[in-house]
């Protein structure tokens, strides 16, 4: 079997059993890299003499312990690898060399994972395609003209096209889920709080989570397991045990209720969606699942309470880029003009309107009208959710209401936005997600469908989404 | 008759080793940037962590000026571009502070002034920007980012003060309540304590405009600038003038206040909840406990020293403002007794000697068994006032004891009436002019020649007692005999 | 709704030219109209949302401890004189 073909836990129990270099693992997806990528560009920096690097140095070691052995893993570029260029997509940090590892770098690092590259995304995490990103656009490797989705567009891709064995990626309003859907592969949004925001460059504070993305649910359960747990350096991570999760994934989901969302009706959604949907739903019921319908009528008032609680907190997150510290350094007669000049040419339009909106959303005047009632809106979402987990233990939605689009064909911002709709209620609520490939359109586009689990019940998760992979498997 | 209103926003720096919301140092004083982090130097992906004892510091601080704890206080976000300010917002505390509604009383001009205040909350500091060279010439500005981050407390007080003075006496206080606490050195020449303004007057209840005056650098500048700035609006009124609502600084070789030059910029903060902080929620018992921990404080120990021990107001606050003095005099004084002496010793021989010889009050050895010793000579009539205070002095550069001191110098004052007499006719024969001048009416010679006696004592003649001699001499002389 | 655009953009620091002040005013005139649907629902005596679920108090103990050094900061951005970050004058002081 070609060793890019092998998950994590082969390619790890090899290495540990000297049956596999690291080195040639390395190699191997390097090799891909190198084939690929100049079409796809998922990668905006592959760090091929480091990789070796620390391959090499496993290989020398006769101490072979990690649950990522040699693992290649490439790391989204708005997470802070220190010593490495860290952009978030955006020319405002073009050269930026980060002085410190952020905290999920730090767990990966140390369970032997090697970071292969930094990938591709839309600037500061701002949008569903990667075609914001300051730099250049990554291709879906299903098919070259279609978009990967986004932000984490170059993650999703890296994974898909085999140029890294999984990938972190940052998920705000499905920033995770839906390039995972649209590339096929498995992409989970944890808990808020599961963790650590810590050296993530930030977008909606409130919002933000770092998720794994893989080719398998075994693979991201098992990087979920490395990345999570309290951080004293982040005040929102949880206290909460974390785990093994690869050991959740049994299969067995007898006597459990997945949730149906009343109101998704009415949403349009593509014909070969409903139709994933609606045998993922009998896959449930032949595990011995019930489904349950479920209310959540704030769903609608999800994506306004969303674009104004992000850019409200992103507004004011990326107040800090004015080019006195680091970054982009514009040029002005006085303070006011520099400042103005940096931040104007280091930003690109997406990110522009956002700051504006957010900034709009929090002014005098406006802010209780717009920013106080979104937060308002969010628990009233908040709360139905937490009653519809009453009477389910988990929920199964598409995870966008269309496969991949082409480049450019959302024509205005407000239709991009549009096609978050089933993601961004799971950020509001704090919820973890996993979106998991089921099946393919008519295009030969991948189909991506939604799990929502309880707070902080990643493992029970997991398992159904194991369900529905073994099926679709088949 | 105008009246002024004053209030005053004064940010306090917690003493803490390590920032408000990272581990770096609070050093003051060191190289320019060697205490940052990705923290407080606002690098992409850093977040904030509530230090422990900077909030510890605040209630202990909330608790002294008589605040209400808010058990559950947030962190807000204040939005604003300054280059100090890394972030490009303060974390602050706004709807919610950690204390409201609290008061000060300082003892006064023989009363008690009642100063309200709004609220006392925690939050960060920015950097410090500097300016190399002369205002006209250097195009740029410095900054150093040490600072950013420190834990500060503001106090925001109503506008209750009437006068320069009365915020100088404040601003006292409160400096002397912070050192008491081990919260903050309160020093204003190293920037733990900065003060603003804001001042109005008006004729009748409604308040007149108000004006913001900053760059205040000592206790001094803020009761000239707030004189300065009463007389200036009401003169302005007198002459028909409005008063611009602005900000002004204070020169303060001119001792004036000037329009600040920047133009007021839009003054929207966009207050937003913190959301990388969840609220600071404390238990009522850790509130409770640190109230305990207080300790009696400077204008209280002053009050008690003034109705306890009789001091007068002065000298009651010179000590009780200064712990190490406060310590001091309570120990000796719960020993020796004596108050209003020890204190007089204390504050005029003994600080004085101490700052002469360029010692500190730590350094003294002059204490209970000293006191002691020097009460026992002057009770018992044997020294004179005077005389202890010399001997004090003494001690305290020399560090020889009271006993040593007085017998080495033979200082015991003579109390013998029968030698004293003796000493007394003798001068009163030796001196004819000056006595037929006092017996014809000239009262004041009775100095000369006490004087003159006290010469022939070589000092030690107890006063009391050569006046009293030389009295009775004198009348039987008055009585007509020669 | 119309929006004060120029108020906006210096709060935000931003100065957008005149070829994009149009069609970003649009943009956001139109996002802004969407957000009026809020307006229908009722939330009186609705607390606001900003904290997740377990999240608690995490207080730090007052230790110091290193941050960066000088030599970060060089590769961060040039220092000046004993190392100072450098900025265009900030005016009024």
């Amino acid at each position: 079997m070609e060793i890019t073909e092998l998950g994590i836990a082969e390619v790890v129990s090899k290495i540990k059993s000297k049956e596999l270099k690291a080195k040639e693992v390395v190699e191997s997806y390097l090799k891909n890299i190198d084939k690929l990528d100049k079409d796809i560009q998922a990668f905006l920096s592959v760090s091929s003499d480091y990789a070796v690097k620390k391959a090499e140095e496993i290989d020398e070691s006769d101490n072979k312990v990690g649950k990522l052995l040699g693992v290649p893993i490439a790391i989204k570029d708005n997470i802070s690898v220190k010593d490495f260029e860290l952009t978030a997509g955006s020319k405002i940090l073009k050269g930026y060399i980060a002085p410190y590892d952020a905290t999920v770098t730090e767990k990966i690092k140390n369970e032997g994972a090697i970071i292969i590259g930094k990938t591709n995304l839309d600037e500061f995490a701002m949008g569903s395609s990667t075609e914001n990103s300051a730099f250049f656009k990554t291709k879906n490797p299903v098919n070259l003209e279609y978009v990967p989705g986004g932000s984490s567009g170059g993650s999703a891709a890296s994974v898909r096209a085999k140029e890294a064995l999984v990938a972190l990626g940052s998920d705000t309003g499905g920033s995770v889920r839906q390039p995972a859907s649209f590339c096929g592969v498995v992409g989970l949004k944890p808990t808020y709080g599961r963790v650590s925001r810590y050296g993530l460059v930030a977008f909606g504070s409130s919002l933000d989570v770092i998720g794994p993305i893989g080719r398998s649910v075994a693979d991201v359960a098992r990087l979920l397991s490395v990345i999570s747990g309290f951080d004293p350096h982040d005040s929102t991570t949880a206290n909460v045990p974390t785990g093994n999760f690869e050991e959740y994934l049994t299969g067995d989901i007898k006597g459990k209720r997945i949730g149906v969302i009343k109101e998704i009706r009415d949403f349009s959604i593509q014909e070969e969606i409903s139709d994933a949907f609606s045998s993922a739903l009998k896959v449930f019921e032949n595990n011995g699942v019930e489904i349950v319908e479920i209310s959540l009528p704030h769903l609608k008032y999800a994506l306004s309470v969303y674009y104004l609680i992000a850019p409200s907190e992103a507004s004011a997150n990326l107040a800090r880029y004015d080019g006195i510290r680091y970054g982009f350094e514009g040029s002005g007669e006085n303070l006011r003009d520099f400042y103005e000049d940096s931040r104007t040419k280091g930003f690109g339009k997406e990110v522009k309107r956002r700051i504006l909106i957010g900034t709009f959303a929090l002014s005098e005047g406006y802010y209780d009208e717009y920013y106080l009632k979104a937060s308002k809106v969010r628990r009233l979402i908040f709360e139905e959710f937490k009653k519809a987990f009453d009477d389910c233990d988990a929920i199964l939605t598409p995870t966008t209401p269309t496969t991949a689009f082409k480049f450019g064909a959302k024509a205005t911002p407000l239709e991009m936005y549009l096609s978050d709709v089933f993601t961004i209620p799971v950020n509001l609520a704090y919820l973890p997600a996993v979106s998991v490939p089921f099946g393919y359109d008519k295009t030969g586009l991948p189909i991506g469908l939604q799990v929502i689990g309880k707070w902080f019940s990643e493992g029970e998760l997991l398992n159904f989404a194991y369900v529905l992979e073994e099926e679709s498997n088949v | 008759m105008y009246k002024p209103t004053i209030g005053l926003e004064i940010h306090i720096q917690l003493s803490t080793k390590s920032k408000m919301f990272c581990s770096c140092s609070t050093e003051f004083g060191d190289p320019p940037n060697t205490h940052v982090c990705p923290v407080c130097l606002g690098l992409p992906g850093a977040l904030p962590v509530i230090n422990k004892e900077a909030v510890k510091y605040g209630i202990k601080l909330a608790h002294a000026l008589n605040l209400n704890i808010n058990l559950a206080s947030t962190f807000y976000r204040k939005n604003y571009f300054y280059p100090d300010l890394p972030k490009g917002y303060q974390i602050t505390q706004y709807s919610l502070p950690l204390g409201f509604e609290g008061f000060l009383e300082i003892p006064m001009e023989g009363k008690v002034k009642k100063i309200r205040i709004e609220r006392g909350h925690i939050e960060e500091d920015s950097g410090k920007s500097i300016h190399i060279g002369d205002i006209t010439e250097s195009e740029y500005s410095f900054i150093d980012f040490n600072r950013s981050g420190v834990p500060l407390m503001e106090i925001v007080t109503y506008p209750d003060f009437e006068s320069g003075d009365e915020a100088y006496e404040f601003l006292t206080l409160l400096r002397s309540i912070v050192r008491y606490l081990g919260v903050s050195s309160g020093d204003m020449e190293k920037g733990a304590l900065r003060c603003d303004v804001n001042v109005s007057v008006s004729k009748d209840e409604n308040r007149g405009t108000k004006v913001e005056i900053k760059n205040l650098n000592s206790f001094r500048s803020v009761k000239r600038a707030i004189d300065f700035e009463v007389e200036r609006q009401v003169k302005a009124l007198e002459n028909g003038e409005r008063i611009v609502r602005e900000t002004r600084h204070f020169d303060e070789k001119e001792g004036t206040t000037k329009p600040m030059r920047v133009k007021e910029e839009l003054n929207d903060y966009r207050y937003f909840p913190e959301p990388d902080l969840p609220p600071l929620v404390l238990s009522k018992d850790y509130v409770d406990e640190l109230k305990k921990e207080i300790p009696e404080l400077p204008h209280k120990k002053a009050i008690r020293y003034i109705e306890t021990y009789g001091l007068q107001e002065d000298y009651a606050r010179t000590i009780a403002y200064n712990k190490k003095y406060a310590d001091y005099f309570e120990n000796i004084v719960s020993a020796v007794s004596h108050p209003k002496e020890v204190a007089n010793f204390f504050l005029v021989n003994i600080l004085g000697i101490l700052n002469k010889i360029g010692l500190d009050i730590e350094d003294l050895s002059f204490g209970v068994d000293s006191f002691k010793e020097l009460f026992s000579y002057l009770d018992s009539g044997q020294i004179s006032t005077n005389i202890a205070k010399s001997v004090i002095e003494e001690s305290v550069e020399t560090k020889k004891s009271v006993k040593e001191i007085i017998e080495s110098k033979g200082l015991i004052q003579v109390t013998d009436e029968n030698y004293l007499r003796e000493v007394i006719i003798k001068v009163i024969n030796n001196n004819p002019t000056p006595v037929s001048q006092y017996l014809s009416g000239k009262k004041q010679v009775f100095g000369f020649l006490v004087g003159q006696a006290m010469k022939e004592l070589k000092g030690k003649g107890k006063p009391e007692l050569v006046n009293k001699i030389l009295n009775e001499e004198l009348s039987k002389l008055e009585g007509g005999n020669v | 709704m119309k929006i004060d655009l120029e108020r906006i953009e210096k709060l935000a620091v931003l100065r957008l030219d005149e070829s994009e002040k149009e069609s970003i005013a649009k943009d956001l005139e139109e996002i802004i109209s969407y957000f009026e649907n809020l307006k229908e629902v009722d939330t009186t005596g609705v607390e606001p949302m900003v904290y997740g679920e377990k999240i608690e108090l995490v207080l730090r103990e007052d230790v110091v401890k290193d941050g960066l050094t000088i030599k970060d900061l060089e590769r961060l951005r040039e220092l000046f004189g004993d190392g100072y970050f450098k900025v265009k004058r900030i005016i009024g002081e």
